[in-house]
Order: C-alpha cells, then structure tokens, then sequence
C-alpha cells in the first residue's frame, strides 16, 4: 500500500470521471452487484430482523470490547493459537515479520485483507526477504498491475475484462483471451505452484468468535481456506473490532454478510478455524499466529464514532453510493473507499490527513439504508464535517462565506433587498434565462450546467402584492 | 365545456367546505423558491387551499440553514435554525414544497442542539408539525385526487433526502398516477442521488455534474416530457443540464404539477 493520500480527492475524482476504462468497469460491475443484493434481501423475509439483531449484537460488542477481546484471547490461546497484540501499524509490522523471520518463511500466500493493507503489510515482509504472493483473484490482478485494492470486497472492480486480458497477456505472457473461466484458470494454475511451495499463509478475519476463539473466514475462490489450511504456519492479521461474542452468531453475521456484499445466501467458503492442526488431524497448519491490530481503534472506541467499529466490511454502502459509483475507490487514496471508508479514514488517520473524504458525500442517504448493521453513516459523515470546522480545517473563504450567507439570512428585510438586487442584475445580465457562467466558486457549476436566474421578484414581495398583509400573514 | 362546469362547481363547493373546516397550515416557502421559483410556493398555496386548508405565509422566514448545516458550519445553523422556529413556534402543521427542507428541520435541526435540551425540545415541536407538500396531502388531508388539470407524459425524480423516512416516495407518486391528464412514466434508479447538494456541488462540481448526467440519462430514456422532483434543488442541477443541452424534456417542481399548468407560473 502506497501513503495515503486522500488530500488529492478532488483531483483524483476528476480524472477518474475522465477514465473510460474505469467507467465502463463501474457502470458493469456495480450494478449488477446492487441488483444481485436487491434481489438476496427481497428473497429473506426477515432481512430487516436480522440486522436489527446483528446491530444490537455488534453494539454489545462494543460496549465491553475488551472483555470480549479477553475471552477471544484465552479461548484461541487455549486451543493452541499463539496471539499478539499490535498497539499500532509499525508493531503489526514488526510482529508479523519476526514470525516470519522465527519461522524461516520466504514465501508466502496472502488472502484478502484490508487491514494488512491499512498497516502497509506487505511491504514490511517483502522487505525481510518474504515475497508474498496475492491469492484472491481480484488483489492478484490489482498487484500485476501495480495497483491498490480500489473495493473493500472487489478489489479489481475498477477494471475491465479487457484489461485483464491484456494484464494477463503482457505480464505474465499468457495467450490473450477475454474469456472469464479462461482467464481465472490462469491465475488458479498459477497460483497453485505458489500455494505448495508457501512456508506461510496470511489472511484475514471476517469475524473472531470470542466463545470459542475461531477465526471465520468467507471467500468465494476459496484461496482463503488453502492460505489457511495448506501452508506449514498461518498467519491471521484482524483489527480488534472483529470479535463477536458466540460462534453461535456467526450464521445471523454470514447471512448479512453474503446478501449485503455479493448478495449470495452464503459466501462459496466459509472457514472457521478452531486453532492449528491437532494431533490426527488430517490437515491444518502446524502454528496459527494470530495478530490483534488497534491501530487506533480503541481510541475511536472512547468517542462519539464508535459505532463505525461495528462495520462489518460488506460493501454495500460502496456498491449503492451514488459519488463512489461515478468515481471508484482509488480516489478516496486509501484502503477504505466509499461512504464507511470516508468516516473510518479520517478516525484512523485523523481528520487533518483525510479532510476532504468526509465531505466527498452528498448525504443522500443510500448507504444508512443498505448497511447490515445498521451504521448511521450520514450522520457521522456530518458531525465530521462539523468536527472540520471546530478544529479549524476549512478555509477563511469558506468561514467568512457561510458567516456572510447566515448574516444575509438572519433578517427577511435583508434577504428581500438582495433578492431584489439580484432580480435587477438577473434581468439586465440574462433577462431572467437561465445563467451559463458564473464566477467562482460556482464556476464549475456552470462549466456543464446553467444555473436558473434569480425572479426578477421574490415570492415574498409578489405575496404582499397579491394578498397584502393581513392577519394570517405577518 | 359542461365537465369544465362541473368541475368548477365541485372546487366552489371544496372551496366552502375550506372555509368552514379550514385547517391552519403556515406555509414554509423556502429561500430557493422564493428567490428563484415563486411559482412553486404560489402552486403549494393553490393546492393547499383547494383542499381547505387556510394558509398563514410567515413572512420573516428566510432559510432554514440547510447549505450550512450540510457542510458543518454549525455555528451558523443554529442561529438560522433558532430563527426559523422563532418564526414557525405556536400550533398547526408547517408545510414545504421541498423535501430536503422539511427533512432538514424534521431529523438535522435536533443533531445542531443535541446539546441544548431547551432547543432540542423546541426544534422536535416544530419538526413533528412539518411537512413535504406532497406528504401532507396523502397523510394528513387524504388527499387522493389532486384535482389538477396538468397533462402529460411525466416521470419523478426521488429528491433523496424526501426519502429518508418510510415510504416516502410513495405520497408524490400516488398524487401523480391520481390527475386523470398525467401518464406517470417510472424512471430507472429514481431514487439515485442527482448530485446536487449545494456544499458538494460546489466542492465536486465535476463529480456533481457526472452524477446529474447519469440522472438526465434515466430520465431521457423513459420518454417524457416533464421531470418532477419535489426539491428545487435537483430541478436546479437536472434543468441546467437540460437548459445546456437542449433535451426535450422540462423540469418542473411537484407542487406545479399538483396545481395544474393554470398557476405554475405567475
């Protein structure tokens, strides 16, 4: 994972609507995503139960975290999982590399995870001489490009078919061919070879069962089971906002999960890993080290954003919002893209280095309606925007421009002789047709849209005229 | 020409019925209208009135703070909020030809005073009696036929902010298939966001642009003539596009279509 960069939204947003490829990848690919949910959740009558239930387990969680966490701990350690706790990103890192270094590994399988990327994993194992080779299909074709996740589920999402094709084709030299089943069997052969010869799997968790400490992981390729089951050590990296209370939650969890992301009834696998392989056990790993990331959590834990941390990582909110359906992830210039990214990103690497997502939103609401657990993030996006202002991180312009606007707006006599002045400056300058330039800051406004002209006079005005002042009219 | 007859008398006899049982309704225009639309709130008052209501138009309203609110600037809001139920405090129900307005008082203005038990309790007053036109009507008068003569082929915009809140979309729709001159065409993903909020459509104009786009697309691809919306501001970005472009397609508030063509425009 590269710096994170989502000072540059604006930028990156305009050049991603300039993208052909990109946009022809969205417009394919969201849709029907969006459609696969709509019509999982219409065929589970108790969807809405379900996560009614699944947002007051998750806020149970959170209200004792660290007990859960404790039990997590006690009951993986019990069953012969070795767990580490990582304050921040650089002692994950360096955690993760000492087990590797420890174990002799020199390469490794990795599952999709988001956090690994957070943490900027890779990058410190490849520098303690591990190659870690990608084995979701979608974070494989992301790195033969060179690339970042632009999803938090499809990490390719932001690609064509062709693109594959030519990936495919010019980097790992194979015949061209667009043909789907063609081009994953390439990268299953492929990927084989490195699922024998890896010392080490890394993957992710969906969820922590803190009663049993299992380690559940759903994906549809199944490279998450092999990265878990086929190498000699595996290697979970989770932020400690994962953990559920009871196994016996993890079906309710799974159905949201699987409906909300790729609106399946259920991922292709699901793993649920009850510590390493045991005496007679037909397969499993020797060691499972399991890595607990905070990396600022607990702090967001204390305050008025906790409830982000019940985020279930499904992706509905990307797939439904309609700013990241025109711009894609990368622009967001972090691992979280989309409406949870732009709440979670300004927590974890606080709101100066990540002011512009939360107002990369037109708080439509689409995303609060489609979350599993039910995340108020509209909401939250908004107190970030208040938060923005309090601590200082919006221009004078912008200040000086909302105190002058609330200044014209505390009294109706006010308003009524500006309005009055822009009528008469309407109706000299456009007679009252609709507006084609403005200056700026609303000169993007007009770059691709009129702007209507001012009523040469205001309803207020024309009322009086009409019904004068009576006493219903004050 | 004995239909139009028959039809005056039937409003002449709404019109008494109106008088006796009048139901006070203070109309909250809102400063887009006012300023850029006063045949929106002109159409909200027709239609309120010939369902008996008596409209009380409170002329020291101005904004209800919602560009602010929006984009943080909370200091700001709240005088403007305090303004607005200082205006709007006493009894009966406050009506709004826009959704995101009467959204913004209904579920924002108790976010700005969280703090503010005083305020707090004043703005959830004020925000239990307001209303979005189009809802008003349906659930409150029960409104089933608007008694509009508008005609023609029309297709409706979800403003996205209208639909927070249960079956929103459903009181405009139930409005439009009931005006015996309306076809009312059903636009694909009429519920995505067109882009338009005024602190983003400022920040992101590109991005803003891209999504009214998308919008105009859907809305072209169902044939009709008028776009309805009941948020000015998504008439603002859908018919500048269309001004721009020349479609032929028109874009006109709810409220206008509610009212009939008579008094869309004064």
């Amino acid at each position: 994972m590269t710096d994170p960069r989502p000072h540059a939204f604006s930028r990156s947003a305009e050049s991603a609507l300039a993208d052909p490829d990109l946009q022809a990848a969205l417009s394919c690919a969201i849709p029907r995503l969006l459609e696969r949910r709509r019509a999982a959740v219409a065929a589970d009558p108790g969807f809405e139960e379900a996560r009614d239930a699944a947002s007051r387990i998750k806020a149970e969680v959170l209200d004792d975290l660290d007990l859960h966490l404790e039990r997590f701990i006690a009951e993986a350690g019990k069953r012969g999982a070795k767990i580490h706790a990582a304050r921040d990103g650089a002692q994950a890192r360096d955690i993760a590399a000492g087990i590797a270094r420890e174990e002799g590994i020199t390469l490794a399988v990795k599952g999709k995870s988001t956090v690994a990327g957070e943490i900027g994993l890779n990058p410190a194992l490849e520098a303690a001489g591990v190659s870690v080779v990608e084995s979701d299909l979608g974070e494989y074709i992301v790195r033969l490009a060179g690339e970042n996740p632009s999803h938090i589920v499809a990490s390719a999402v932001h690609k064509t078919r062709e693109q594959v094709a030519r990936l495919f084709n010019v980097v790992l030299g194979e015949p061209y061919t667009e043909e789907i089943p063609a081009l994953v069997g390439i990268a299953r052969r492929r990927l084989r070879e490195k699922f024998f010869a890896a010392g080490m799997g890394i993957t992710g968790a969906n969820f922590l069962c803190a009663d049993t400490g299992s380690v559940a992981i759903v994906t549809n390729g199944g490279n998450g089971r092999i990265a878990a089951t086929l190498p000699r050590v595996h290697l979970v990296i989770a932020s400690i906002d994962k953990v559920i209370p009871r196994l016996a939650d993890l079906p309710l969890f799974l159905r949201l999960l699987a409906r909300s992301a790729t609106g399946q009834p259920l991922s292709s696998y699901v793993s649920v890993l009850t510590g390493p392989r045991r005496p007679g056990d037909a397969e499993g790993p020797e060691k499972l080290h399991i890595v607990l990331v905070d990396n600022g959590r607990s702090a967001i834990l204390q305050g008025k954003y906790r409830d982000i941390l019940a985020c279930i990582r499904c992706g509905a909110c990307l797939n439904v919002c309609p700013v990241y359906r025109s711009i894609g992830g990368h622009a967001y210039g972090w691992v979280y893209p989309g409406p949870m990214g732009s709440v979670l990103s300004p927590l974890l690497l606080g709101l100066p280095d990540a002011a512009p997502l939360p107002d990369a939103s037109t708080l439509c609401g689409a995303c609060a309606e489609v979350c599993p657990v039910r995340i108020p993030l509209p909401d939250m996006l908004l107190a970030l925007r208040s938060d923005a202002r309090a601590q200082g991180l919006r221009t004078p312009g912008e200040v000086l421009g909302s105190k002058l606007y609330a200044g014209a707006m505390a009294r109706a006599g006010v308003l009524e002789a500006l309005q009055r002045i822009a009528g008469i400056v309407s109706q000299l300058l456009w007679r009252n047709k609709a507006i084609g330039w403005l200056p700026w800051p609303f000169s993007g406004w007009t770059a691709r849209r009129d702007f209507p002209a001012p009523a040469p006079q205001p309803f207020r005005r024309l009322w009086k005229k009409q019904r004068g002042i009576g006493p219903w009219n004050r | 020409m004995r239909e139009g007859r028959v039809l005056s008398y039937t409003r002449s006899m709404i019109r008494k019925n109106a008088v006796e049982n009048a139901v006070p309704v203070s109309l909250f225009f809102t400063c887009l209208a006012d300023t850029f639309a006063p045949g929106v709130a002109f159409s909200a008052v027709t239609v309120l009135e010939r369902f008996g209501a008596r409209v009380e138009v409170p002329l020291s309203q101005t904004c209800c703070g919602q560009p602010a609110a929006g984009s943080g600037n909370f200091r700001e809001a709240r005088r403007m909020a305090a303004k607005l139920l200082a205006v709007f405090d006493g009894e009966g129900y406050i009506v709004s030809p826009s959704g995101s307005c009467a959204a913004t008082v209904r579920h924002v203005y108790p976010v700005l005073f969280r703090d503010e038990p005083r305020m707090l309790a004043r703005a959830r007053a004020v925000g239990e009696r307001v209303y979005e036109l189009s809802r008003f009507l349906v659930d409150v008068l029960g409104v089933t036929d608007p008694g509009s003569a508008f005609a023609g082929k029309v297709t409706y915009h979800d403003s996205c902010r209208l639909l927070q809140g249960p079956g929103a979309g459903s009181a405009p729709r139930a409005l439009l298939r009931a005006i015996p001159g309306v076809e009312l065409v059903e636009m694909d993903e009429s519920d995505r966001c067109c882009g338009f909020d005024a602190a983003f459509a400022v920040r992101h104009p590109h991005v803003s642009a891209a999504m009214a786009e998308r919008t105009l697309e859907r809305i072209l691809e169902t044939g009709a003539q008028f776009v309805a919306s009941a948020d000015l501001g998504c008439l603002f970005t859908i018919g500048g596009l269309i001004s721009r472009s020349g479609h032929p397609v028109k874009a006109v508030h709810l409220a206008e279509v509610l009212a009939g063509p008579a008094e869309a425009a004064p």
